[in-house]
């Protein structure tokens, strides 16, 4: 489970121990590094992105080659899904693929489409509770993914259980190949959270409508599926072996919504599933996309000392610290932008800049935004 | 206003204030019942969207506000609109061409963008997602538009976007057209590094760009 093996000539602690001491917010022996160069990586190899996405041995080979070039770094950013079905129902959206709908060598891409009707809150709700979360995932993906399409209930069932068998066995290999490099696997299970689901399946425009015409439905039905998130979310990352999990906010910052709509409708779905995974012994990582600085305060009910935040370079990171930063480790967050058009000096200075301030006194884990 | 219009008036204006969206089609036809123009309907409009506006430039309001605004807007302007085909709205303040360039297919925010600003009487012409550079440039010298909307919210359209200021460029055009870059993967250094003339992470904010742009012409959602 534990890498043992230490990256760097000065290094008085293994990636694992520099990993567990951020998330603890101790002081390290220097800010671990987490890479997001998913995207990045097949260009580096020459590989066609069509390929990559769509042969887990090929992600896999080309990620390898990857470390070896110019690694290594502390955390390994892993998505590698196994197929575009088992993405399609951690992320519940609907994806174009590189070599299907898109040329070869294009950038997979979300097709945001509503898929979800005002009724299907209900639907969510009557929801057999222990495996409320799954059923409702199954039955919402042929109405948006490309590989679900025709299918029962029962054979996408079927389907899901075998590309899950075969990505817990694929990625549980791959992952003792990076533990031998020394490195931490960030990822053992990965979705979209319940309330930001439902943004994405309404659509941003009549999920605002919902949030004035039946705000209460909303939250109810999150409710109701964050118990069964967090137990496939538990028992997914065990399998997979890894103890973390990444719970995917898409849609819950106050680019979205507002500090009361979070606190209010989104924040007890997340409360209940953090908590439930801190107390099976796993790190929740959320991954917090747009500006979350409003919504801080009330993240610090969840458990201290147990949580990532992994932010985007929308909220105001230093900020961040000041606000939250004693309470929950933060991840985060060099932007896209400045990774794609700044120069060399200018990406180091920002690097410089996150390390210095937000990783002060520790918990910190650099990383693209 | 004539004496008439009150009343529905106040009506429109209450529901529009409490985003009672589901009445905004009645009494949008109660307001064309008693004879209202285009032009009134725009008078009433612009400065109710002017103070959902400044409530979310102050962070009272947030996106859900922003949205539901111009939803209602969208109804009562397409009622008035297909009841009035002919009723002059006035000249636009000015023609906007807007898009998602190439390498992005997100248009959420751009969408949200051309609402606001046709609500402050600006002409939009949406091209919607994945436009090809030079589509942006035949719109452009179709309509005679001055400013050029594009939004990114990936690092992906950034060629594009290179792409498009090199043919305004070779076209004579760029001089004319000022061109707004908008969306989450944007940061304010891309002005120089892109060569366009100005960013923003919001829909709100781009209008104040247009604000600064056409002068004291803007109005409603423009506060």
């Amino acid at each position: 489970m534990k890498s043992e093996k230490e990256l760097y000539p000065d290094d008085t602690m293994t990636a694992q121990e520099r990993f567990d001491a951020v998330v603890r917010l101790e002081t390290p022996d220097r800010v671990p590094l987490s890479l997001m160069l998913y995207y990045y990586a097949p260009l580096h190899t020459g590989t066609p992105m069509s390929q990559y996405m769509t042969d887990p041995r090929a992600y896999r080979d080309v990620m390898h080659q990857v470390w070896e070039e110019i690694g290594p770094w502390d955390i390994y950013y892993n998505i590698n899904p196994y197929s575009r079905l088992m993405y399609n129902y951690v992320m519940m959206m609907r994806e174009l693929w590189p070599g299907i709908e898109l040329e070869e060598n294009a950038m997979a891409k979300i097709d945001e489409i509503q898929y979800m009707d005002t009724d299907d809150y209900d639907l969510a709700m009557k929801s057999y509770g222990l495996y409320a979360d799954m059923i409702f995932r199954m039955r919402m993906l042929p109405r948006f993914s490309q590989e679900a399409e025709g299918k029962g209930l029962m054979k996408m069932a079927f389907t899901l259980f075998t590309h899950a068998l075969r990505q817990c066995r694929f990625w549980r290999d791959d992952f003792k190949w990076w533990r031998k490099q020394g490195a931490v696997v960030q990822i053992g299970y990965q979705a979209e959270m319940p309330f930001d689901t439902f943004s994405q399946a309404r659509n941003v425009i009549n999920f605002s409508m919902d949030l004035f015409k039946q705000p209460e439905k909303i939250r109810q039905a999150a409710d109701h599926l964050a118990r069964n998130f967090a137990d496939t979310a538990i028992l997914s990352a065990r399998l997979m072996g890894a103890p973390t999990v990444q719970c995917y906010c898409h849609r819950t910052s106050n680019s979205f919504i507002s500090p009361q709509q979070f606190a209010d409708l989104a924040f007890p779905s997340m409360e209940m599933i953090v908590n439930r995974i801190v107390d099976a012994g796993l790190t929740p990582i959320l991954h917090c996309d747009g500006d979350w600085l409003r919504n801080l305060k009330t993240m610090r009910q969840l458990p201290a000392k147990k949580v990532i935040i992994q932010l985007d370079g929308l909220t105001d990171i230093f900020a961040a610290k000041q606000e939250i930063g004693d309470h929950m480790c933060i991840f985060g967050d060099v932007p896209a932008a400045k990774l794609a058009t700044g120069t060399p000096s200018e990406v180091e200075e920002y690097c410089h800049r996150l390390i210095e301030e937000v990783g002060q006194d520790g918990g910190f884990i650099l990383a693209g935004g | 206003m004539d004496a008439h219009l009150n009343e529905p008036l106040t009506v429109f204006r209450r529901a529009f204030l409490d985003f009672n969206i589901d009445v905004i089609a009645d009494v949008t036809d109660k307001m064309l019942a008693v004879g209202i123009s285009t032009r009134q309907f725009l008078d009433t409009c612009t400065p109710l969207m002017g103070q959902i506006g400044e409530k979310f430039e102050k962070g009272e309001y947030f996106l859900p506000q922003l949205v539901m605004a111009g939803e209602m807007f969208k109804t009562a302007s397409t009622r008035i609109k297909s009841a009035m085909p002919d009723d002059a709205s006035g000249d636009p303040i000015a023609e906007i061409v807007l898009g998602t360039p190439r390498g992005d297919i997100h248009d959420l925010g751009k969408d949200i963008f051309a609402v606001l600003a046709e609500a402050s009487g600006f002409a939009v012409h949406n091209l919607g997602v994945d436009v090809p550079p030079a589509t942006f440039i035949e719109r452009l010298s179709e309509t005679g538009a001055s400013i050029l909307g594009l939004s990114s919210l990936l690092t992906t359209t950034f060629e594009a976007i290179e792409e498009i200021i090199r043919l305004l460029e070779q076209k004579g055009m760029r001089n004319n057209i000022h061109v707004i870059l908008g969306g989450g993967a944007t940061e304010q250094s891309l002005v120089e590094k892109l060569g366009v003339d100005s960013q923003t992470r919001d829909a709100y904010e781009g209008l104040n760009i247009l604000k600064a742009l056409t002068g004291d012409q803007a109005k409603g959602a423009v506060a």
